[in-house]
Parts: structure tokens; C-alpha cells; sequence
């Protein structure tokens, strides 16, 4: 572990995570296992739901994850990370879906941990879509989705400024490249019902294995073209840009002084008191 | 109903977005394609009367992003085919044999009008959602919802604001770190390059943005929101009570053998209790503030119109209308004229609500 959590992820805020992705994972996955008369009564309604369950739950997980233990600093690297994704979602805009915004936030949970992980994930795609005016159903589930990336990144166990960092980072860039499209198909197909090219839809009350069959065939047809690319981009950067990127961040965390104690500590008060003394940075 | 001197400002962000998401419910339950036209052109009208100057218009990008799923799905339906059978053959692409494993895809063969019109109409539902969500983007920015956010997260709004703020001129440091490259004698292109751009640029955003920290720290930023343990702990409580109540009412609708009546309301009880933690969590001090934005009839009304369309396109759903999901024959869909009339009610913000105030060219 990297020893420098700027948010600490508490047991609530564990748990809420956790409880999220849950439900994350239920609002996705849902289609291969419910029975034929749910999907073919509320296969229609299914994603709205779902898209203002996903919503309200996000909100909900950042308030828990955030309550109280946000500061000016730690507001504006979360800012700066925000700014990043947002940013390089609007450069992307053009490029049908090649989004290197993932990389930021890949580096930002893996420096920050994973409690930054998860806010800056959420975050970057907020603010994406705020500047692009593309506020829809679908950003819930890119919340959860980009959260959960940015997450699994602080948790990776990796040695903080190691030469394995590196690659590391680099094909959890491209798993999650390609796992972002697979899951963010996900709310969307059941939709498409019978309408799906043939031998491709979804099946209301068919067997698990014909449906992930269904599923499978969809993706490689027409998703993987997308997500291969986005998911390639992601690791180049990543190899290219990761190490100095992640001294920036690093830098910017210990000139934040994170983790300095705070000493006129009044009873009572939450702010926690970090165990060590030493700087953000162990290099350098 | 209209004033001749009415004073000219927006309207409050969440009355329009309550209209747009209305209009996409009713959208959402209909495959009529001349309601589903009617939706879009009621969006048309009243963006193009009453948006938000002081941003580009997102319409237009999202009526191309409508256009191009259509075509796209009818263009795929053509080649993949879908699960419509139907006996108006349209014409016959040449077959493309598959092996044995990958036996349920075809790609090729007879192209129906049946399967082409079913895609069609259904991508044209898609559109009409997505113009609906469109004409709310351009109608009040988003980020002027943000004022609303409860002051449990008040924080995390503040982290939005600043990168949206940031974000713009990252794209600004950007273009001025790759000139000054350019002008030492590189090409400013490829990944290696772009990659290169990533350390001044973030160098120079955590520079302005600790700064920007330092002075609200100097401003006693942070007193704006008042939570104290008790309050935070209730909160706490609150939040996992209700996601273990969402948890638990989603696995009682999805299994339908464990229960699923009680699944829906344990599934509210659960979303209400997440929802009202966010309100007990902190308490936001009053303050007075810069250009309150204020919640006249005109606001009310716009709501109101916005539901009607969506309340009566769920009633005409749910008791099948002639004409609300058209049958895929070669002949034009039955229309139903109350439907009509509700979507066009929502048209009425065009005219009756305040005139945005003008921008300087």
C-alpha cells in the first residue's frame, strides 16, 4: 500500500462502496439471470431504473466517502483531476469514444488511494459531461464505472515508484479499457431486445449460457472496435507518460502536505493524525 | 398571459430539466414515429426560442448523435438482420457463409421492410430521448444545477466547480505548451508528444489550483457548512440502512420466488433513506446570494406541461392505444389525437415563459 491516503476510507464508507458496487454490478449484470416474465414485463423500464437507482447511489457513496474530511487541498487536487478528465474529455469529443481521460484518473487513484480514486473517477465523467452538455442516463453508470476504475487502481498491489509500477498501471489500463465497454454495453442492451441483429440479442428467460453467448457475439461485433483502441491509447499513455505523471501527482500531494499532523487538535475533532511524519514523496 | 414588459431573465434550471425529462418520459413510451417527431420538433421550437444564451447550443449535437443511431441501426439491421419476421421482402443482399459455432448470426440475406421499420422506430425513440435531453442541456446549462446540490455535498461541488473552471484552461495551457514546442522545431504530434504535454500542463493546473486552495483556506473557506458528529453519524446510519434496503428490495424484485411484492416498496424505503441522508448529513449557514435565481408561476407551469405528455403516454401505454407501439406494416401508424395534443401542450414554454436575457454578440 502507498501509506498516503488522502481521503481514508473509513468502514461506512467501505461498506457504502461496497453495498454500490453491489448494486452496480446487479444494475449490469441483471439480464443474464432474471426470469423470462421479469425482462419481458419491465425490460423496458429496467435501465431508467436502474440509471436513477445507480444516480441517487452514487451521490449518496461520494457524500459518504467525502463527509466531513474534505479540505481546501484535498478539494483542489481533486479539482485539478476533475479539470484533467474533463478536459481531455472535451478534446476526445471528436474521436467517437477514444477516451484517454482514464489515465488521469488511473494515476490520481493510484497516488492518492483509492478513496481519491473513486471521487476522481466519478468526478472527471461529471464534469466531461457537464462541459459537454452530455448529462443522460448513461452518466450514472459511467460514474460508477469510471469510480470503480480509479479505485481498483489505489488498490493495486504494487510498490509505490517501482519499475513493475509501470506496467503494471499500463495493462490495468487496458483491461479496464476494455472492461468499461463491456460492462457500459451492458445497460443498454436488453433495450435493444429483438432488435439486436439476430443471433445477438437479448433473450428474455433463455438459459445463462445463451444469452452471455448473445452478449459475447454483440461485443465482438460491435463494440470491440471502440473499446480495443480506447484500451490501447490508455496503456501507451500510461507507459509513456505514467512515470513522470505520477511525480507530478506525487509532488502535488506533498506540496498539498498531505498527512502532516494537525497539531492544534481540539477534542472531539475527527481530523484524523496521521502516523508518520514523513513527506508524501519517498523518492527525491 | 403575456405581459408586454416582461423582464427578461432565465428561468429556474430545475423547472426546465423537470420539462425535459417529462418530455423524454412520454417519449420513452411510444414507438409512434409521428409522435416521436412531434417530440423532437417541440424540442426545436423551444430551444430555439428560449435557450440559454450564454453557452453553444448541445442540440444540434445531440439531434446528430439521434440521426446517426438511426442510421446506423437501420444500416446494421440491413446487414445483421433482427428478430423481426416479416414477408415484404425489400431486396436481397448476397449471403455470407459462417461456420457451424456462429450458426445463430447471419450476415446477408433477405432484408425486410417489416425488421427495417421495427429498427427504425425504435432507434427513432432513442433520438427522440436524447432531444429531449438535448433541449434540457441547452435550455439551462447543467452546471447551474449544481447550486442545488444538499450541503452534504457541498464539498464535492466545490471539487465540479473547480475543474470545470480549470478544465477550459488546461486546453488553453495545452496549445501553449505545444507552440512553444513547435517553435523549437518538434511536430507537436503523435502519442510520444501528447505524452510529453502532460507534465507542464498538470504542473502549471496543480500550481493554480493549490493557490486557489491556499486562498480559500486564508478566506475561512469551509464555514459555509455546519455538520457536527451527531449529525454526521445519522447520517452515516441513514445512508447504509438504506442502500442495505435498496439491496435487499432489488434482490426481492429480481428473484421473483423470494417475495417479490414486498421488492419494489423496501426498494423506495431503501432509495428514500439513502436520499434523506444527504439532507440530515450538514446544514448550509444562509447566505445571501449573487443573482438568486427565483421560482415564479411560469416555472410551475412549464413542470406541469412537461408532465402532461409523459402522464398521458403512460396511461395510453399501459392500456394499449391504437397507435401508441404501431404495428411495422407498410402503411402509416394510427395516431392517437390525445396523444398528439399532450405533446404539443409541451410546446407552450416557448411562448409563455420569460425571454432569456440578451448577450452582446
Amino acid at each position: 500500500m502507498t501509506g498516503r491516503r488522502v481521503i481514508p476510507l473509513r468502514w461506512p464508507a467501505v461498506v457504502a462502496v461496497s453495498v454500490v458496487g453491489l448494486v452496480g454490478l446487479v444494475a449490469f449484470t441483471w439480464p443474464f439471470f432474471v426470469t423470462g416474465d421479469f425482462a419481458r414485463d419491465h425490460g423496458n423500464d429496467a435501465p431508467w431504473l436502474f440509471a436513477v437507482l445507480l444516480g441517487l447511489l452514487a451521490v449518496v457513496c461520494l457524500a459518504e466517502v467525502t463527509a466531513g474530511r474534505l479540505d481546501a487541498k484535498t478539494i483542489a487536487v481533486l479539482g485539478v483531476a476533475a479539470a484533467a478528465g474533463g478536459g481531455l474529455r472535451l478534446l476526445s469529443a471528436g474521436t467517437a469514444g477514444l477516451e484517454p481521460m482514464f489515465f488521469v484518473v488511473i494515476v490520481a487513484g493510484r497516488v492518492l488511494g483509492p478513496g481519491v480514486g473513486f471521487v476522481s473517477g466519478a468526478l472527471a465523467v461529471t464534469t466531461g459531461a457537464l462541459l459537454t452538455g452530455g448529462v443522460g442516463p448513461w452518466l450514472p453508470f459511467q460514474m460508477i464505472c469510471a469510480g470503480g476504475i480509479g479505485l481498483g487502481a489505489g488498490l493495486l498491489p504494487v510498490r509505490a515508484g517501482g519499475r513493475a509500477e509501470r506496467w503494471v498501471l499500463a495493462a490495468y489500463a487496458l483491461v479496464t479499457g476494455l472492461a468499461f465497454g463491456l460492462f457500459m454495453n451492458l445497460w443498454f442492451w436488453p433495450f435493444l431486445g429483438t432488435n439486436a441483429p439476430s443471433g445477438m440479442g437479448f433473450v428474455p428467460g433463455a438459459p445463462l449460457s445463451e444469452n452471455l453467448a448473445h452478449y459475447g457475439l454483440f461485443y465482438l461485433a460491435t463494440s470491440l472496435g471502440w473499446d480495443l483502441p480506447r484500451g490501447v491509447l490508455n496503456a501507451v499513455l500510461v507507459l509513456l507518460a505514467g512515470p513522470a505523471l505520477l511525480r507530478v501527482f506525487r509532488r502535488g500531494a506533498r506540496r498539498a502536505a498531505f498527512g502532516v499532523p494537525v497539531v492544534f487538535d481540539a477534542p472531539g475533532s475527527d481530523l484524523s493524525t496521521p502516523a508518520s511524519l514523513t513527506p508524501a514523496e519517498p523518492r527525491r | 398571459m403575456t405581459r408586454p414588459r416582461h423582464k427578461a431573465r432565465l428561468q429556474h434550471p430545475a423547472a426546465w430539466w423537470l420539462w425535459g425529462l417529462g418530455l423524454a418520459t412520454a417519449a420513452s413510451r411510444t414507438t409512434n414515429p409521428v409522435l416521436l417527431l412531434l417530440v423532437i420538433g417541440v424540442c426545436v421550437l423551444v430551444v430555439s426560442e428560449r435557450r440559454d444564451p450564454a453557452t453553444v447550443n448541445p442540440l444540434p449535437a445531440f439531434l446528430v448523435i439521434g440521426a446517426v443511431v438511426v442510421a446506423f441501426r437501420v444500416v446494421m439491421t440491413a446487414l445483421l438482420g433482427n428478430g423481426i419476421v416479416g414477408d415484404t421482402v425489400v431486396l436481397t443482399l448476397p449471403r455470407v457463409p459462417l461456420p457451424d459455432w456462429a450458426a445463430a448470426v447471419r450476415i446477408g440475406g433477405t432484408v425486410t421492410l417489416e425488421s427495417l421499420l421495427y429498427a427504425a422506430y425504435d432507434a427513432l425513440r432513442l433520438a427522440a430521448v436524447l432531444a429531449c435531453l438535448g433541449a434540457a442541456n441547452a435550455l439551462a446549462s447543467p452546471r447551474r444545477l449544481l447550486r442545488y446540490l444538499p450541503a452534504t455535498l457541498y464539498d464535492v461541488g466545490t471539487a465540479v466547480v473547480v475543474g470545470l473552471t480549470f478544465a477550459p484552461q488546461l486546453l488553453t495551457d495545452a496549445r501553449d505548451v505545444r507552440a512553444a514546442r513547435t517553435l523549437r522545431g518538434r511536430d507537436g504530434r503523435g502519442l510520444r508528444e501528447m505524452a510529453r504535454l502532460t507534465v507542464p500542463v498538470l504542473e502549471t493546473a496543480f500550481e493554480r489550483s493549490l493557490g486557489l486552495a491556499a486562498s480559500m483556506e486564508s478566506r475561512g473557506y469551509g464555514r459555509a457548512v455546519r455538520s457536527t458528529t451527531t449529525s454526521r453519524r445519522a447520517a452515516t446510519g441513514l445512508a447504509l440502512a438504506g442502500l442495505v434496503g435498496v439491496l435487499a428490495g432489488l434482490y426481492g424484485l429480481l428473484d421473483s420466488s423470494a417475495g417479490g411484492v414486498l421488492g419494489l416498496p423496501v426498494l423506495v424505503l431503501g432509495a428514500v433513506l439513502a436520499g434523506s441522508s444527504l439532507l440530515v448529513g450538514a446544514s448550509r449557514d444562509h447566505r445571501s446570494g449573487h443573482r438568486r435565481e427565483r421560482w415564479t408561476w411560469t416555472e410551475t407551469v412549464t413542470v406541469l406541461v412537461g408532465a402532461v405528455p409523459a402522464a398521458v403516454l403512460v396511461v395510453a401505454s399501459a392500456q394499449g392505444w391504437d397507435g401508441v407501439v404501431p404495428s411495422q406494416q407498410a402503411q402509416l401508424p394510427a395516431v392517437p389525437l390525445l396523444a398528439v395534443l399532450a405533446v404539443l401542450v409541451a410546446a407552450t414554454p416557448a411562448f409563455f415563459t420569460p425571454r432569456p436575457r440578451e448577450v452582446a454578440p
